[in-house]
């Protein structure tokens, strides 16, 4: 890790996001407060710190699902740049759906649809608007494979995704993420509910998907952190700080 | 000891109570088709006339309950054609759409509509029956069309209840993925929740096939006669099975026509159930496509 960061120390540092004191209400309750930080292109950022601080709180901040909360509130600037341009999602100057397609975020708990292997994969691209049937089927399968789930999935993908075990299902959602070809990903607790093994596999998946896209992970596990973060800040007292 | 007494007391009523439920279908059932299934024949559908005939509408029945059958099924088809995409689409703006207070004003209004007596719906009918019949110089009366109309409005609250139900108890996580993945709100409703939500609305529509097969109340007041024959047309008067039942067996003059009354609610449940099947087959298709065809 320290080798990592020493080389990314060499270079100019690209940031693809750029958090200016933001703050977060739910409701009356104060869980952010004054967020200052950058996060570098390229790089794998762990998010650590004590339960209920607002982890996964300032992981939806950057793709506006807090948005969906009844009752949340949240100032301050987060600037993001996409392609060549830098967008502010708490200032809306960008659709939602596309931030989201851009800015993935896989969920604690694996979250399959209700539907098949197959229809999970190619539901984000539906959304999407594409409609071309051999570029899903391209874009699906080359998803799986980075994911290191296609050998295992690719005689039944119209088996019901609920029906995965706990590790593929979440390799799943985040092969489902990375169908969009997202540039940011979003990673709240990935392992959290996975047996070691299954964690390694994810720890693997995420240190492969470096180069193509930037990574945000929130994590308890220090080891995990360790083994798979350029970079390590901590959430504590409603502040982030660089560790 | 008394928690362990009292735990095997509630267990032991709620299994009394479970055999008491399916002892008073099976003699409910059986008693029906002690009575009834004697009077199953050709002859109580058709009468004296011709199957094929009958069915391709060259010659009319006079004594079979044909066009009782024919107008039991239009009716229902178009009572559910009415009431479904209306019920659906209330539903969907309740659970997902319509603000707090909003919410609690329209579910008071569709448990007060879920609470009128059928009879009163069917006066309501009639009245609608009676005003089209002078504004149109007599050429609309009580008819198929409002039948069907007044039917919509009373099988409504189920059917939007339902729907409403079934999508607010969604698990948070499926509402939350497709919006995660880049889904708008029209399309994570038509793509996910709609489609996960499926089975709870089938059930909804089944009650309110079941309810329009069964009324005779409302159909009494605005429309249905005895002897009407196969409807023609949405403003015809009609036939139905609950009012040949309910006719037959006030007015029966002798044993061999009270059976053809039991017969008839035979057919009816067996109607009703065809229509449950068809209702229940077509929401799974429909869930098989949206959620699982590749």
């Amino acid at each position: 890790m320290k080798d990592r960061q020493f080389n990314l120390g060499l270079m100019e540092t690209r940031y693809k996001i750029i958090v200016k004191g933001v703050k977060f209400f739910y409701g009356r309750n104060q869980v952010l407060n004054d967020i200052h930080a950058n996060f570098a292109e390229h790089a794998i950022t762990a998010i650590t710190g004590p339960s209920g601080q607002g982890k996964s709180t300032l992981l939806g901040l950057f793709n506006c699902m807090w948005d969906e909360i009844p009752g949340a509130r949240c100032s301050g600037e987060i600037q993001i740049r996409l392609g060549d341009k830098w967008v502010s999602p708490l200032k809306k100057d960008i659709p939602m759906p596309l931030l989201r397609r851009k800015v993935a975020l896989v969920f604690q708990e694996p979250n399959p649809l209700p539907m098949s292997i197959a229809r999970n994969m190619a539901f984000p691209l539906m959304l999407a608007g594409v409609r071309d049937k051999s570029l899903v089927r391209e874009k699906v399968q080359r998803a799986l494979r980075q994911a290191f789930l296609w050998e295992e999935v690719k005689n039944h993908l119209e088996k019901s995704a609920v029906e995965l075990s706990g590790g593929q299902k979440q390799r799943l959602c985040i092969a489902r993420a990375l169908v969009l070809e997202p540039e940011v990903l979003l990673c709240d607790e990935p392992t959290s509910s996975l047996d070691t093994k299954a964690a390694g596999i994810i720890e693997d998946l995420l240190v492969s998907l470096r180069s193509q896209c930037t990574l945000l992970v929130v994590s308890h596990y220090m080891e995990q952190v360790r083994r798979v973060a350029d970079e390590v800040m901590t959430l504590q007292d409603q502040t982030l700080r660089r560790t | 000891m008394i928690r362990h007494w009292t735990e095997k007391m509630v267990l032991i009523f709620s299994w009394a109570a479970t055999v008491l439920l399916c002892l008073s279908v099976s003699v409910f059932l059986g008693y029906l088709l002690l009575r009834g299934f004697s009077s199953l024949s050709l002859e109580l559908i058709f009468g004296q006339s011709d199957p094929l005939m009958a069915l391709l509408g060259r010659v009319r029945v006079f004594e079979g309950i044909l066009p009782a059958i024919a107008g039991t099924i239009c009716l229902v088809g178009l009572s559910a054609g009415f009431a479904l995409p209306v019920g659906v689409c209330a539903g969907i703006y309740l659970a997902e759409y319509a603000g707090t207070s909003m919410k609690k004003l329209l579910g008071l209004l569709f448990d007060i509509l879920a609470g009128i007596p059928s009879i009163v719906i069917g006066l309501f009918g009639f009245s609608l029956a009676v005003f089209l019949h002078r504004h149109f110089h007599g050429r609309v009366g009580p008819c198929l069309l409002i039948s069907a109309l007044s039917l919509a409005v009373l099988v409504l609250p189920y059917i939007v209840r339902s729907t409403q139900r079934s999508l607010e108890e969604l698990p948070a996580g499926i509402r939350k993925t497709a919006i995660a993945l880049g889904a708008g709100k029209l399309q994570n409703i038509v793509y996910v929740l709609v489609p996960n939500a499926l089975s709870g609305i089938s059930s909804g529509i089944i009650l309110a096939i079941g309810r329009c097969a069964e009324d005779t109340a409302v159909i009494l007041l605005t429309g249905v006669v005895a002897t009407a024959g196969i409807p023609s047309s949405l403003l015809s008067q009609y036939e139905a099975l609950p009012f040949y039942i309910y006719y037959i067996s006030n007015q029966y003059s002798s044993r061999a026509e009270l059976t053809q009354g039991y017969g008839a609610c035979l057919i009816l449940l067996a109607i009703c159930a065809v229509l449950f099947m068809l209702a229940y087959g077509m929401t799974r298709h429909l869930s098989y496509r949206t959620l699982y065809r590749a």
